[in-house]
């Protein structure tokens, strides 16, 4: 809790990546939560393109702190096939209360008709979509923009905002144009002046905060916010207001 | 600690990595030295050590020209930019003889093949350990192993490696390891929970607090390094102290 208002990370992972030494310690995620007044986080596990073994992952965590995280399901068109009713076990049974898509771990850009039956299964329950987008062509942002104009009771919400300028700037234009397109702002490039661009073009009502926790810590990402050349009020909205009311919680 | 939409220092801050101007591919969003100061205000930075932009990829040697024009003599401090060329050395060894060398900035030369090995770049870093001047060596730009086996046939050099991002996780521990007169830059520490496993691993001296802006937003990491279980004592090491010592040469730990 930050002066009242809740806080709720948008963007955050389970499963570890050894790589970078990234491992989804709840101990040290919660402590990282804690030190920043952090109350939520949203969390999916992306790893497995059947969605049954990652959704599963998801769950479990969860459940060892149901107050503290909500799980997203996570689903792949290189398993098609099975995608639906992984979506309704994942929502109906485990709990998940909304869908994350990684589109650089397929062949599809993201607008492509392999990926509507999630977009209908979204859209027929007011679900929110968060999106890996950036420059690579299956998750550029300005796709977003087909996804929002058919299916406009499911909301977008184009992770990392882009990532970088020209997708920065294609999500800035896609969320101008439909309301049921949202900015989630975790990113490893940390630039000077985005999220005062994010909220000053695309409106503080459309942005939201993330983290991209475990895979990085959350308090850099919720620093980007605070010592933003943002208004407080703005500040509100992108930390916590706008993901209550998109997700419902 | 309750949390707040406003965020200042508790304790000075000495920016240990800020680069100006433009880049020959990005005007930077930061156009004069009152601009930054303007920045630094707004996040309670008291003091940034600065380097050209023009040196990381075009010529170190024009952009330590360029940098002069953004020094004031009190908050902003220069950082030269040298690459083991014979033009390079004699340009910092002419500023060295006015006193004006504290540290040095590693050009990045791999990029055209040039590895950092004692037989490529030995001339410039004894010159440096002699004299006692520390070097940051950005590891977006550098190998593992060449930084290990180089600089271990330096003992007495001291190095700040800059720009740890979580691609480097791997590389973070062995380094300080192996390298004891090496610190570590934190503008892009990011893994979880790693500012305070490291400080608890190595000691709050072995780490200096840089922005890298204009790279990155410069308060971010201020807010993270105000927000951790490290001490006041330790959070002025980290935020200036340990920079302070390194720019008067009393980096090494022997």
């Amino acid at each position: 809790m930050i002066e009242e208002q809740r806080v709720i990370d948008f963007h955050g992972h389970t499963g570890r990546l050894d790589l970078y030494n990234g491992a989804d310690d709840p101990d040290l995620i919660l402590h990282a939560m804690d030190k920043v007044g952090i109350d939520v986080s949203c969390v999916f596990n992306i790893f497995h393109p059947d969605g049954t073994t990652g959704n599963d992952i998801t769950a479990r965590f969860v459940a060892e702190h149901p107050d503290r995280f909500v799980g997203f399901a996570y689903v792949s068109p290189m398993m098609a096939e099975g995608m639906v009713a992984e979506l309704t076990r994942a929502i109906d049974e485990l709990g998940l209360v909304a869908i994350k898509l990684y589109p650089p771990y397929t062949q599809w850009d993201l607008n492509e008709p392999i990926w509507h039956p999630i977009y209908e299964f979204a859209n027929e329950r007011g679900l929110a979509i968060i999106f890996h987008t950036g420059s690579d062509p299956h998750s550029h942002p300005g796709l977003l923009a087909d996804c929002a104009a058919n299916f406009p009771n499911a909301n977008f919400v184009s992770g990392h905002a882009g990532n970088v300028a020209e997708p920065r700037a294609a999500a800035i234009r896609a969320a101008q144009d439909y309301p049921n397109i949202y900015l989630e702002t975790c990113s490893t490039f940390r630039t000077p002046g985005v999220i005062e661009q994010l909220v000053n073009e695309a409106g503080a009502d459309r942005v939201l905060f993330g983290s991209d926790i475990a895979l990085m810590d959350s308090r850099p990402q919720l620093g980007k916010i605070i010592t933003g050349d943002i208004s407080d009020e703005a500040k509100r909205l992108v930390c916590g207001g706008n993901a209550a009311r998109l997700l419902g919680i | 600690m309750s949390i707040q939409f406003t965020f200042s220092p508790r304790v000075p801050v000495f920016d240990a990595n800020v680069r100006v101007g433009d880049l020959h591919y990005q005007p930077s969003p930061c156009r004069n030295r009152d601009q930054l100061l303007s920045e630094m205000d707004r996040h309670g930075v008291e003091k940034a050590l600065i380097y050209h932009a023009q040196t990381e990829e075009v010529s170190p040697i024009d952009g330590n020209g360029f940098l002069e024009a953004w020094l004031d003599g009190n908050r902003l401090l220069p950082q030269w930019s040298m690459t083991p060329t014979p033009d390079s050395l004699a340009q910092v060894q002419a500023l060295h003889e006015q006193g004006r060398v504290h540290s040095v900035r590693l050009h990045n030369a791999r990029r055209v093949g040039l590895p950092f090995r004692p037989w490529s770049c030995g001339a410039m870093l004894s010159w440096l350990s002699d004299n006692r001047i520390p070097l940051w060596i950005p590891l977006p730009d550098a190998d593992a192993d060449e930084l290990a086996t180089t600089l271990s046939a330096f003992p007495e050099l001291v190095t700040v490696l800059v720009g740890a991002h979580y691609s480097h996780a791997l590389w973070v521990r062995p380094l300080m390891t192996t390298l004891p007169n090496a610190y570590l830059e934190l503008s892009r520490i990011e893994p979880l929970g790693e500012v305070e496993a490291l400080c608890e691993e190595y000691g709050a001296e072995r780490f200096v607090y840089g922005s890298w802006y204009d790279r990155l937003a410069m308060g971010t990491m201020l807010f993270y390094l105000h927000h951790t279980e490290i001490s006041e004592s330790d959070l002025e090491l980290i935020c200036a102290g340990n920079l302070h010592r390194i720019l008067q040469g009393e980096g090494r730990h022997d």
